[in-house]
């Protein structure tokens, strides 16, 4: 072996120990697990039991109420947060005073804790509790219990907390976004007397559409993971457990069947890589956005 | 002029709302933290209660908070360091070396960027338990030490910089090691702080992975602590909110010194979160 590749093998090799170790064995490991009965809990030897698992998925109440939930979660929160997310941005890309602080006022709850907010909300959530309050001032009657012990209620909730948190989080890649248009774009139309919607429907959305769609994706993959927050705040109780809560309920809580957790996580796995096809699909000619 | 004023000031009330419903939710765990134990956490009590900061210092004698915060930043600076490195060794040779396995390398970090990592959840557990790493501080921190974003982000910038500094010290007959850790590696200070900041709050706020391979007491982190002091009898918000403040005011603390590579970090690294 020539002496160059021996240092850069070297040099990947903390990487690739890792990679295989914590990723690619794990990752195949569960995929063949979930074509078996293996449990933590089971006498017997693990058995092959091909599609059972994944046929099982599919007549479990449990898991196809977690599937709903998770996409509504997924379609109710992203659209808004996008939309949000792109109002903010184009309110704080002015040239005001204060402008700094605005922005990095609206983008702190997306680097605290999910634990920490999830606790704050379900305080600010609860029977008598501070959303309740404002609920009644507006005419609304609260759920009875709180905002998190209701069915009708308790995703919503999250939802809406979900969207409070991250929609700072895009609103700064909106903000790159604004900043990456070219301002000749904007003279122009102003010598040629355009109004500021008018520029703003012609020039500004136009030109951040691959940017909104990066974002739609990236928020898409990522709230279909929605975990920390229905641990925290319902237990998963209440029509709000999702995918993970399922896989983590059924795969490491009380029933450890490693197996059936397994091939629900291959389920995930399926719809995420799908969304992530689309995102190449859909970006592939397009100049990436950093 | 008139029209143009009216804008501004609706703009700028615009923008206090969003301001104060997005601080909101922080202020109020900040004072519902210093209310005194047992009172209601009614609207009276929160304008007119007292301040008191012995909710914090019940958390550290009473409870172990001491011990959290250690294992929160020891975990945080450890998985840091290392991705600082180890992204940095990667990337280097992604970026330099023109090999055939090269890309087929850089294929497998994108590949390993789009897979939900929380479908590691069932077979990360059995493997910590079948290698004995369950319940240590090696669960809480292989995993998570070479981290693709970071390779992907350090290779981006490292192909920005001319090969040009390496070629002379190649040339003046300096070792591999010593040009990429003395040369190399001081170039890339900028990119290597974004990633640094980065990883240390995602490990930071990082709860699923540590709370299922972790059952000691002693190796709670923060985020893994008060969810298990919010499991608990009937709940004391006021310690709560305390706990929750010590896992907040270090970030905080960070971004305030460190806004402008944050939102770079945000923007450049937007490919994955």
């Amino acid at each position: 072996m020539k002496r160059s590749s021996l240092i850069a093998l070297l040099l990947l090799l903390p990487w690739l120990i890792t990679f295989i170790v914590f990723w690619l064995f794990p990752l195949l490991m569960s995929l063949i697990a979930g074509f078996t009965d293996y449990s933590l809990l089971s006498r017997s030897s693990t058995e092959w039991i091909g599609w059972n698992n994944y046929r099982e998925l599919f007549v479990d109440e449990d898991f196809l109420s977690a599937v709903k939930n998770t996409f509504i979660f997924v379609f109710g929160s992203v659209p808004v947060t996008t939309v949000l997310a792109l109002l903010m941005a184009l309110l704080v890309n002015r040239r005001l005073p204060g402008r700094g602080l605005f922005r990095a006022g609206f983008f702190l709850p997306s680097i605290t804790s999910m634990v920490v907010i999830a606790l704050i909300f379900t305080n600010l959530y609860q029977r008598g509790g501070y959303v309740a309050m404002l609920a009644a001032m507006v005419g609304f009657t609260p759920p009875e219990h709180g905002f998190l012990y209701s069915n009708s209620t308790a995703l919503y909730s999250i939802m809406a907390m979900d969207i409070w948190m991250s929609v700072g989080y895009y609103m700064l890649i909106f903000l790159a976004g604004l900043k990456s248009i070219p301002a000749e774009l904007y003279e122009a139309a102003r010598i040629q007397g355009a109004s500021s919607m008018r520029q703003l429907f012609s020039i500004t959305l136009p030109l951040l559409r691959p940017v909104a769609l990066f974002i739609v994706v990236i928020n898409s993959i990522k709230s279909f993971q929605i975990f920390v927050e229905i641990f925290v705040m319902t237990k998963g109780k209440f029509d709000t457990a999702s995918m993970v809560y399922f896989i983590y309920d059924v795969g490491v809580t009380t029933a450890f069947r490693f197996g059936y957790a397994s091939a629900a996580a291959y389920v995930l796995f399926l719809i995420v890589a799908i969304f992530s096809t689309v995102q190449f699909l859909l970006l592939r000619k397009r100049r990436p956005i950093w | 002029m008139v029209a143009s004023r009216i804008r501004t000031t609706l703009r700028y009330f615009g923008l206090f709302s969003i301001l104060i419903v997005m601080v909101f939710p922080l202020l109020w765990m900040f004072r519902v933290s210093v209310m005194h134990s047992g009172a209601a956490v009614g609207f009276r009590d929160l304008l007119f209660g007292g301040v008191t900061f012995v909710n914090f210092l019940d958390l550290f004698h009473q409870a172990n908070m001491g011990r959290y915060l250690f294992n929160s930043i020891v975990v945080a600076i450890v998985v840091t360091d290392a991705n600082v490195v180890f992204c940095f060794m990667v990337a280097y040779v992604l970026a330099r070396y023109r090999m055939l396995i090269g890309k087929l390398l850089f294929v497998t970090v994108i590949v390993i960027l789009m897979i939900p990592a929380h479908i590691l959840i069932v077979p990360l557990y059995v493997l910590m338990i079948k290698t004995g790493m369950y319940d240590t501080y090696w669960a809480l921190m292989l995993p998570w030490l070479v981290n693709p974003i970071g390779i992907f982000l350090i290779k981006q910038y490292l192909e920005s910089i001319p090969p040009d500094m390496e070629e002379a010290a190649r040339i003046d007959g300096a070792s591999e090691l010593t040009i990429l850790f003395r040369i190399v590696m001081p170039l890339c200070k900028p990119a290597l702080a974004v990633l640094a900041i980065q990883v240390f709050f995602t490990n930071w706020n990082l709860f699923l992975f540590p709370y299922i391979l972790t059952s000691s007491e002693s190796l709670r982190t923060l985020p893994v602590a008060l969810a298990h002091f919010q499991g608990h009898q009937a709940i004391d918000w006021q310690h709560l909110m305390a706990g929750s403040a010590v896992a907040v005011i270090p970030v905080l603390i960070v971004f305030a010194f460190l806004q402008r590579q944050i939102v770079s970090g945000i923007t450049a690294g937007a490919i994955k979160q």
